[in-house]
């Protein structure tokens, strides 16, 4: 790999002669894309320019587009998902400001194909990525009827669940610690309620979902799998608008309008479970005492100070609870906080600074009388971000940037009263520093030739004070070492090539490349498929290497009768290295040496993923296919052969149908298929004082059975042009009632000692739901 | 560590997070069990070793046996003909004679607290070897019970109490008996209460307690390398746990034998449930 980034280097240093050398370009078009009826900036818009040649650009996250232009006649298109078509014909003789509205078009089928292109998934260089549209996240059939953005992402080839009705997943073999999860650019380190049966992310506070599963551009860092950045609603500017839902498992609640007609807005969305409600009814006190919910807030608001300066200013915050007669409390959550202010230096130069606040944290209590004892646990992350976005000239996008990160993890802290047995232990906190700096450049080479190509640089800093712990091979302590507050501890540097290349065939079709280094230096412990509020994470360290990962995709995208349908293969070959596993018996809790119980392995995935779709008409959805295999090598696990990672599924199938039968009726229906993952059975089994002991061979050398659901839900619009809208939807969760397994375990048969058993657990067989929404 | 389970039976790390998991589904309607038929692999047989060296004067036993399929019935496996020697720290190996297949017993003796034993084990030719030192006595003051409710099942528990030495890292093991039936095998260790007047709660999936039952308890002071196999066995559990990578336990014997050898002291209390 050490030649691929030589030649990278290369390339990049003779880039900037190019680029220097040519600017005969002259004037700048740019303007920010709008909804023109709540007045939402709009991402990811796209916006071509027939002239003498046809080319184009997309708005950013914040709406905002630019860029150069000889001059002449153009005819302008501007299109986006659930919108009507812009076509219009501009003149360019000077530097022009161009905002656009667009009006939302609710009749998905009805858009007329017109002459215009959608074709940017064939054109554009970007590969690995995947959007969400949230019309489809309202439409595709869920668990409870919990709307779920994770959930959603899962059908998409290269993209997995983490298990039965879990939003943690995991993509193109990586862990799922290994996906940065990004709410308005804040870091979200646990992304589930309920142990994983809901997300985090309330979707009607959500605005735009993408997912980047390879060729990540340089200005995302930090983790090895994929990017998940979710960017919240800016709140209406025109109006004051309430919506929201009653349903099954929890009811939400969103309202948003102006602050300033036309300048400022907010957004304010809440949703709470209640599933604990029915507890009670009932006459058992020991179960009417127990407690089980979650909540969550998001908030945003806006304000524009002029045509050049724009400030937002949001957050999330959400808390589930649990407990138990009185004697037990178990809570965690997340909190985010980011104040954006968007900028512009010159109508070329869109600059935007973010301070970003994120913290996760876990509290434990017991509330015995002898032996009574409060755990806190949290991962607190300080953030400034430091981005701009450059339109060079008509073929040079440049991006470039600064990624400031101050992690503080403080890994458990046990209090308790005087009467209590239990001793206060605090294993002491850490701190390091993430620094990267990054610049990448979308340059259209030619008529065929699309090329987004950018350095990473990150570098991670690990600082005092604490002690610091040295081992030997058997995880003994060798040295322990003080280090003063602010004192350096350990520091790594690593440079992070990024490049895709897009080929176009023809119009219709195109090739694209892209090799892709990431590092992560935050690494999730923990011994379950799925996320678990008391994961811990601990950062890189004299004992700890980053994580690094290679990954090479190649990928051809067709698109066919008039765009209607969009087809991609793409195949990758990932590399990674310093995984980490821990030897058996490790005991993560209030543990200092938990450093010294780690094992560095290397791991490798590769696959092939087909995925077909169909984007307008009465009926829409898609098909995903993915054919993978995923694997670990550790010198201390299955005698130092490689083997199967838990994730490793062979064909994972998704199938998505939406179908608007009528102005009011919607159906749609999922079905998924998978292998089951590998897992370890045992090989056999031995005496141990009377106790029956597995015997286990080899590492994830079985597999659970196949998992396949199928899913069904109806909605059903009110009448239109009422001042409330609302409408209902109904949904069935496996319908054919499936039973899949969730776990398979091995015990001694309850009925005869002298025997032993395989049990299967399924969580969820059919399960009905229903939600009311409305809007007003 | 026990101070945990004392409020969740499953407050153990890594079923914590699972029987959570089943909790809130049962919440959200359905979960259920159901026992299976798998077509599981036949492994190679591998030796199995459990020795054990107490300060008791007693007969010491070492059990070898050799592990069995899946599919086959839960009995004892015994290695017979195997040379079996404990060497005391003074260098002068205690010879074991089989008295059954795979059961090796010693003279009636004891070993001392604060020593180091070695197992040497000759067996088809190959040599397995272990060490393991005796952790100075933690003698319990007392045995009682404590009625913990979870979701409605409310449940009495033996508890043991004892004062844990301060200073140093003690590990404990409790072997408890029900009307002479055996119940459970648990490990706790004082890195959250070294110190205390402790409370360790048995938290056991056996048979509910009853008026007029007898409950025996041996506790054990165990050294760390035992204490970590017992946990890792625990850890994967033979009833439930999430979908983990499950591993053998870290054995201290040598050569690629399971098991475990434990030089330990022991102390025993009876209680009957009024």
């Amino acid at each position: 790999m050490l030649f691929l980034k030589n030649i990278f280097l290369t390339c990049f240093l003779l880039l900037f002669f190019t680029i220097n050398s040519k600017s005969q370009d002259n004037y700048t078009i740019n303007g920010i894309v709008k909804d023109s009826l709540s007045g939402e900036t709009l991402i990811g818009v796209s916006l071509k320019f027939n002239g003498k040649v046809q080319v184009g650009t997309s708005s950013n996250a914040y709406g905002f587009f630019s860029y150069k232009l000889s001059s002449g006649d153009y005819d302008l298109s501007v299109s986006y998902v659930g919108y009507r078509t812009i076509n219009r014909r501009i003149s360019i003789n000077a530097d022009t400001k161009l905002d656009l509205n667009m009006v939302p078009d609710n009749i998905l089928d009805e858009i007329v194909i017109s002459s215009e292109k959608r074709n940017d998934n064939v054109v554009n260089a970007q590969m690995g990525v995947a959007k969400i549209n949230l019309s489809e996240i309202r439409n595709v059939p869920v668990l409870f009827g919990e709307r779920d953005i994770l959930k959603t992402l899962q059908l998409l080839p290269g993209i997995k669940s983490a298990g039965e009705g879990n939003s943690g997943f995991y993509v193109r073999g990586g862990s799922t610690d290994q996906n940065l999860i990004l709410l308005d650019e804040a870091p979200v380190y646990n992304a589930s309620h309920l142990l994983g049966f809901f997300s985090t992310f309330n979707s009607d506070a959500i605005k735009d979902v993408s997912v980047f599963k390879g060729g990540m551009p340089a200005q995302y860092g930090g983790r090895l799998s994929s990017v998940l950045d979710i960017r919240m609603n800016d709140g209406n500017k025109k109006e004051y608008t309430a919506e929201g839902g009653i349903g099954l498992i929890s009811s939400r609640l969103k309202l948003e309008g102006p602050i300033v007609k036309d300048k400022g807005s907010f957004m304010i969305s809440g949703r709470r479970t209640y599933a604990d409600a029915f507890l009670a009814f009932s006459g058992d006190s020991s179960i009417k005492n127990n407690t089980l919910f979650f909540y969550d807030l998001n908030a945003k608001a806006n304000y524009q100070i002029d045509e050049k300066n724009t400030i937002y200013l949001s957050g999330y915050f959400g808390r589930d609870e649990l407990g138990l007669n009185e004697t037990f409390g178990f809570g965690w959550g997340n909190t985010t906080a980011t104040l954006r202010w968007n900028h512009l230096y010159s109508n070329r130069l869109f600059s935007n600074t973010s301070l970003i606040y994120s913290n996760y944290n876990y509290v434990i209590q017991n509330f015995l009388q002898e032996n009574n004892f409060k755990v806190n646990s949290s991962i607190r992350d300080m953030n400034l971000k430091q981005d701009f976005q450059l339109a060079l000239n008509n073929s040079h996008n440049i991006r470039f940037g600064l990624d400031l990160i101050h992690h503080t993890i403080a890994p458990g802290k046990i209090t308790a009263s005087a009467s209590s047995s239990v001793n206060e232990v605090a294993v002491q906190k850490r701190k390091g520093s993430e620094i990267a700096a990054y610049i990448s450049d979308e340059w259209e080479l030619n008529d065929k030739i699309n090329l987004v190509y950018g350095l990473r640089a990150s570098s991670f800093f690990l600082f005092g004070p604490g002690n610091f712990y040295r081992y030997d091979a058997d995880g003994k302590t060798n040295s322990t070492r003080a280090y003063a507050s602010g004192e350096l501890v350990k520091n790594y540097l690593n440079l992070e090539p990024r490049i895709s290349a897009s080929y176009q065939l023809n119009g219709l079709s195109s090739l694209k490349s892209s090799y892709t280094r990431n590092t992560q230096n935050l690494h999730l412990m923990s011994n379950s498929t799925a996320g678990s509020p008391t994961d811990l994470y601990i950062m890189s360290s004299n004992n700890v290497s980053p994580e690094i990962a290679d990954q090479i995709a190649l990928g051809y995208f067709r698109n066919l009768n008039e765009d209607k349908y969009e087809f991609s293969a793409e195949m990758y070959y990932k590399k990674m290295q310093g995984q980490i596993e821990y030897r058996s018996g490790t005991d993560l809790r209030g543990n200092r040496n938990v450093e010294a119980d780690l094992l560095f392995g290397d791991g490798r995935a590769y696959g092939i993923e087909l995925f077909l779709k169909k984007r307008f008409g009465k009926i829409n959805g898609w098909i995903g296919y993915t054919l993978s295999k995923t694997e670990r090598k550790f010198n201390d696990i299955n005698s130092g052969q490689w083997f199967l990672a838990k994730q490793d599924r062979t064909n994972d199938v998704s199938l998505v149908g939406i179908y608007r039968a009528s102005e009011r009726w919607t159906f749609s229906s999922t079905f998924v298929y998978n292998t089951g993952n590998a897992v370890t059975f045992p090989g056999g089994k031995y005496q141990l004082n009377n106790t029956t002991v597995f015997y286990y061979p080899e590492r994830n050398s079985d597999r659970m059975p196949d998992y396949h659901r199928l899913d069904f839900s109806a909605t059903l619009e009110g009448k239109p042009n009422k001042k409330l809208q609302s409408s209902w939807s109904f949904g069935v969760y496996n319908l054919y009632n499936r039973k899949n397994a969730y776990s398979i375990d091995f015990r001694d048969d309850p009925d005869d000692k002298s025997k032993t058993q395989a049990v299967r657990t399924t969580l969820f067989g059919i399960i009905p739901s229903v939600t009311w929404n409305f809007k007003f | 560590m026990n101070f945990l389970m004392t409020i969740i039976p499953f407050f153990q790390a890594s079923k914590l997070n699972y029987k959570l998991v089943i909790l809130v589904s049962l919440f959200l309607f359905s979960s259920c069990e159901k026992v299976i038929n798998l077509d599981l692999k036949k492994a190679e047989s591998v030796i199995v070793i459990e020795g054990s060296i107490s300060d008791q004067i007693e007969n010491q036993f070492v059990k070898i046996s050799k592990t069995t399929p899946f599919t086959e019935s839960n009995t004892f496996n015994g290695f017979k003909g195997a040379n079996v020697n404990i060497i005391t720290p003074g260098g002068m190996p205690i010879t074991f004679i089989e008295v059954s297949p795979g059961l090796y017993r010693s003279q009636r003796l004891k070993g001392t607290p604060g020593q180091t034993y070695k197992l040497e084990i000759l067996a088809d030719g190959k040599l397995y070897t272990a060490s393991s030192t005796m952790p100075l006595p933690v003698i319990p003051d007392s045995v009682g019970f404590k009625k913990l409710s979870f979701f409605g099942n409310a449940n009495i528990y033996p508890t043991v109490y004892y004062k844990d030495p301060s200073g140093v890292q003690n590990q404990y093991r409790y072997l408890v008996k029900i009307n002479n039936k055996y119940q459970a095998d648990i490990v706790s260790e004082d890195r959250f209460n070294n110190g205390n007047a402790v409370s360790d709660v048995i938290n056991y999936d056996g048979d509910d307690l009853k008026s007029g039952d007898i409950i025996t308890i041996e506790m054990q002071s165990i050294d760390r390398n035992v204490f970590k196999y017992y946990f890792a066995i625990s850890q994967i559990g033979g009833n439930g746990g999430p979908p983990v990578a499950p591993a053998n336990p870290n054995s201290n014997i040598s050569n690629g034998a399971l098991g475990i050898f434990s030089a330990h002291t022991k102390s025993t209390l009876s209680i009957v449930l009024k």
